[in-house]
């Protein structure tokens, strides 16, 4: 739950109001799309709502802890335990082959059968004959599918995705989204995602479309026809 | 977090190669440093041994009383070893002649450091030997033996005593301390010394104790004995004992020093370059592992203990490297000089491994400090970087860093200090001069072919990139320049110091009559034997009225000790005026110039009128100058010179040196059988052993440039590495908008060729000045300039740069360019 949310950043040309007052609420379990054009905030916002920044006022609660109210450490230590991420550009580490990406968050949080719980998830996406592939040994479809194996490696109780499917052609995007949701429902994940694609919010249970770092609307993503 | 962690994704990024830059800076850092350190052990201990030699110890004691029982005694309980001599002037008979001889009475265990030789006929090689002369013995010279008319076996006869000559002395190790101690010598048992009866009263001795051990027990008999040693003892060692040795070693020391400076500078340097590159390569990385939940004190202690561990493993392959390094260059050696030298101690390879982490600590650690900072939100918004207050820590932390190692290197604040203040006026002079360069490169681009338009577009947009480059460029290459000015300086020097034909025999106690007769046959026998100076020996009796001698107690003080005087019109060469004036030819008031360093040490000064008892005649004279005495040449030098008017009707004996071969020393038995009375000193031992002194200094000093190049190749590769990732970018993107392979290498030669030009010019200025200062203040070397440099260094920049440079870049030219985007993202 967020409200009251400003982000305010300073530039040459003096201060630059990015997120304007803007009030959310998303329930365990639900899945929900941020949509708006570019520059609109809606990444900004994303990275609020996932404690990867700092709002310039206004606070949020994550699970019932006020993420807003804690330094970097403890937002660490809360992303850990509660939060994974699906990057537009995968964000995959490149000296890491696909199984120990997929590890790496659960040797962080200490998991003693990492490898073993890797390569279930990676047979799960689909990659299980590629585990030891450098990540450019890969095609984008496949670094994303690594990507999302090591999302769901620290099962979350919140998935954080930025424009999944922004970087992969519409019939790799789609096996991607299919991916996402299916694993969504699988694991029984809150998720959130940025997205200009129409089709992929409108898989969501409900869009927020964002102008001008203002919340417009907020409306069941079945609504959402004929694009945004 | 489990705590493998921090050793997994060190591993995985070894594996992945991320890593290998910062440690081959690392292992080549503490390899160069400690190649140098060890190298630079061995042949101090080399060069000790060699040059104690010249003392026959380590340490010597020397006066004219008797040395108590009780400093011999404090000596031994400190675990050192000692000898004693006596050396005194008295008169040797044969059966028919005698001849006036320098008696040295020596106890067991001389000599300490080096050895005697002893040879069967007089003027043949000698061989080493360990006895001593035994009781009721004698060992003479080989030119008293001619001069005597004895052979082996006959009876000489010392004071009251009756001595069997047992051998003929061909070198004794410390022989070459002083040119005048004159007369040939006799070797004597110290035991029988007394029996001679010669240690009479006013009777002039010289007494020794000679030391040998480790220096911490040789300082602390300084120590205890220290204040008992003025006025009447003095304290010799290598330095004080040979002038010209003394300096060859303290330049070569330098040298070495400077060289190992300049090494750590250059590894330092490499090593911040390459962690500045790997930890802008971790930005992403990082800003990935805390979404996933690494707090950044984690992120931290990760990469600290990355470091640790890297630091450790570096320092231990560097190690090892640096003793292979040193090993190797010395069997490249070998076959130009063949030496055989010590095992290292422990120091140098502390030297290397502390070097290894302070190098790691001020170097490596800040920029890998900054990736605390990086921010989480990277992984969304990639232009993202850590704030530049973390970066000023860096630069800091470097500074210290070099700082520290200096001082602790050099031991010597003022050359760290010129060092540290030629390479920071240096940065910041050139650090404007590049940013003006790059601008001049803009204007002259506009109107250039399409390869050097992209060349120097390039130039320009990495501007600020672009000019630290130019300065790290410059600085390695200005420090090579700086090492290979200073070698060539000092080599020359050393070969000027003994040139091919320097005198190497000299020949005293020449009569007036004599000078014609031994003229002729010196010209038909040997070298060089063209110049014949008067000598005579006197003392100053009175400064300024006052007496010399202390009419109490009977002491003479040191301005009034014997001294040998010659007088001249013309200035000799080797002299220079540093007070006071210079005669003219015929000048008529009694006046004197004496050795500058003298006179201070005696507290005489110009305008001071002295007393001289000449062959008890007393002489008055003025001190008209002070002159600078170039010791180092083996000529004949005098402490004192008088006006020739001034010395007219005084009886002198002449003196003369010339040069002889090894080959031709049967010469010397006819000369001295001729000429019974004269005095003939062989120096060419001596000079044999300054030259090999000489020939390692020399080695060390190669192979001390050898590294540092190595070390400064590594800076330039590292730094190029270092902007590899901008430069990969861009010219696949260039690549990508159809620039082909031949236009992009043109342009990747240009730019780094433009690079190097700058650098160079930039270095050979650099250079230039610090030598200039370095040569005047260190060296006390003449400054002079170098104009081969105004070419050599662009030059070398443009060549080593601009290889360098393409090489390492190659392979953006032969990736497809959709491999290269995909990589650099």
């Amino acid at each position: 739950m967020a409200s009251g949310l400003e982000k305010t950043v300073r530039t040459a040309a003096g201060p630059l109001q990015i997120l304007a007052g803007v009030d959310i609420e998303i329930k365990r379990g639900e899945s929900v799309a941020l949509v708006g054009a570019s520059g609109s905030g809606k990444t900004t916002l994303l990275g609020l709502l996932a404690g990867l920044d700092e709002p310039t006022s206004g606070s949020i609660h994550l699970d019932g802890h006020e993420i807003t109210a804690m330094d970097e450490e403890a937002r660490a230590r809360m992303r850990g335990r509660l939060v994974g991420f699906v990057f537009q550009n995968f964000q995959l580490l490149a000296s890491l082959d696909a199984l120990e990406n997929v590890m790496l968050p659960m040797e962080l949080r200490g998991d003693a059968d990492a490898a073993a719980k890797a390569r279930e998830l990676l047979e799960r996406v689909g990659l299980g004959s590629r585990l030891d592939h450098q990540p450019r040994q890969l095609s984008g479809g496949e670094q994303q599918r690594v990507a999302i194996a090591r999302a769901f490696a620290a099962e979350p109780q919140v998935l954080f995705a930025d424009e999944p499917t922004g970087n992969l052609d519409r019939a790799t995007g789609e096996r991607i989204a299919d991916l996402l949701f299916d694993l969504n429902r699988e694991f029984g994940t809150t998720l959130v995602l940025v997205t200009h694609d129409p089709t992929l919010a409108r898989r969501c249970d409900r869009f927020l479309e964002i102008d001008g770092g203002r919340l417009l609307q907020e409306s069941p993503a079945k609504a959402l026809v004929g694009g945004a | 977090m489990d705590a493998r962690v921090p050793l997994r994704l060190l591993w995985r990024d070894w594996k992945g190669g991320e890593l290998s830059l910062l440690v081959a800076a690392l292992i080549i850092a503490v390899s160069t440093v400690s190649a140098i350190a060890i190298f630079v052990d061995r042949l101090q201990q080399a060069l000790v041994v060699e040059s104690s030699a010249f003392l026959a110890a380590d340490r010597v004691v020397r006066g004219s009383r008797p040395i108590s029982a009780e400093w011999e005694q404090a000596a031994l309980d400190l675990g050192l070893d000692t000898a004693r001599t006596l050396t005194f002037s008295s008169m040797l008979f044969g059966p028919e002649r005698s001849q006036l001889v320098s008696v040295k009475a020596v106890s067991s265990g001389y000599p300490l450091r080096g050895s005697l030789q002893i040879a069967d006929a007089p003027f043949t090689a000698g061989r080493d030997t360990h006895d001593l002369p035994g009781p009721g013995e004698v060992w003479l010279d080989g030119r008293l033996l001619p001069a005597l008319d004895v052979d082996l076996g006959d009876r000489v006869e010392v004071g009251n005593a009756i001595f069997d000559v047992s051998r003929i002395l061909t070198r004794e190790p410390d022989r070459g301390g002083s040119f005048f101690d004159l007369g040939p010598r006799v070797l004597m048992p110290y035991a029988d010394v007394e029996a001679t009866g010669v240690i009479q009263p006013g009777s002039r001795l010289s007494y020794a104790l000679l030391l040998r051990g480790s220096e911490s027990a040789l300082e602390s008999w300084r120590d205890q004995i220290g204040n008992d040693l003025n006025p009447h003892f003095e304290w010799v060692d290598i330095r004080t004992g040979s002038d010209a040795i003394g300096r060859a070693l303290a330049r070569g020391e330098s040298f070495l020093l400077l060289g190992g400076l300049l090494a750590v500078i250059l590894s330092g340097v490499a090593v911040a370059l390459a962690a500045h590159r790997y930890s802008q390569r971790q930005h992403d990385p990082v800003a990935v592992l805390k979404t996933l939940g690494m707090t950044p004190s984690e992120i931290q202690h990760t990469y600290l203990s990355s470091l640790l561990l890297l630091g450790a493993f570096a320092t231990s392959v560097g190690l090892l490297a640096g003793w292979g390094v040193q090993s190797i260059g010395l069997i490249a050696l070998s076959d130009l000089v063949p030496v055989v030298l010590p095992a290292p101690g422990l120091r140098p390879f502390l030297v290397g491994g502390i070097t290894g982490f302070i190098c790691l600590l001020a170097f490596a650690l800040p920029p890998l400090l900054r990736l605390r900072g990086v921010s989480p939100l990277r992984v969304i918004r990639r232009d993202l970087a850590p704030n530049d207050a973390s970066m000023a820590f860096a630069y800091l932390s470097g500074l210290a860093g070099s700082l520290i190692l200096l001082v602790w290197y050099a031991d010597s604040l003022q050359l760290a200090g010129w060092l540290i203040l030629g390479t920071f006026g240096t940065v910041v002079v050139l650090l404007g001069v590049a940013y003006l360069l790059l601008r001049t490169g803009r204007i002259l681009g506009m109107q250039a072919g399409s390869s050097w338009r992209i060349a120097l577009a390039a130039l320009q947009r990495r501007r600020r990139e672009n000019s630290v480059q130019i300065v790290v460029f410059g600085i390695a290459i200005m420090l090579l320049l700086i090492l290979y000015l200073l070698r060539t300086a000092l080599l020359e020097e050393w070969r000027g110091q003994m040139p091919e034909d320097a005198p190497n025999h000299f020949v005293l106690n020449i009569a007036p009559d004599e000078v014609a007769p031994l003229t002729a046959m010196l010209d038909e026998h040997a070298t060089g034997a063209d110049t014949f100076y008067p000598m005579m020996r006197g003392r100053i009796v009175a400064v300024n009225g006052s007496p010399t001698v202390d009419s109490e107690s009977d002491q003479r003080s040191r301005v009034g000790s014997e001294r040998n005087l010659s007088w001249t019109w013309q200035l000799p060469p080797g002299n220079r005026i540093v007070a006071g004036q210079w005669w003219l030819e015929g000048e008529t008031e009694p006046q004197v110039s004496l050795d500058a360093d003298f006179a201070e040490s005696v507290g005489l000064g110009v305008g001071d009128h002295l007393v001289f008892d000449i062959v008890d005649r007393q002489v008055e004279a003025r001190v008209a100058s002070l002159r600078s005495v170039d010791w180092d040449s083996m000529r004949p030098n005098f402490f004192i010179l008088a006006t020739p008017a001034m010395m007219e009707d005084l009886p002198a004996t002449w003196l003369t040196s010339f040069r002889l071969e090894a080959a031709e020393k049967q010469f010397l038995t006819s000369l001295l059988r001729r000429f019974p009375t004269l005095s003939v000193i062989e120096i060419d031992e001596v000079m044999a052993q300054v030259q090999r002194i000489v020939e390692r200094v020399t080695l060390a000093v190669e192979v001390v440039l050898i590294l540092v190049l190595l070390a400064g190749a590594l800076v330039l590769i590292a730094s190029i590495q270092s902007s590899m990732d901008e430069r990969f970018r861009e010219f696949g993107l260039l690549r990508a908008l159809g620039a082909g392979q031949r236009r992009i290498l043109g342009a990747l030669v240009i730019e780094f060729a433009a690079l190097g030009l700058f650098a160079g010019i930039l270095a050979s200025v650099g250079a230039e000045v610090t030598v200039w200062i370095l040569q005047e203040q260190i060296f006390q070397l003449p400054g002079r300039l170098h104009p081969g440099l105004w070419i050599g260094g662009p030059v070398l920049g443009v060549l080593l740069i601009g290889s360098i440079g393409t090489i390492s870049t190659y392979k953006v030219v032969r990736t497809p360019p959709a491999i290269v985007l995909r990589e650099t993202g």
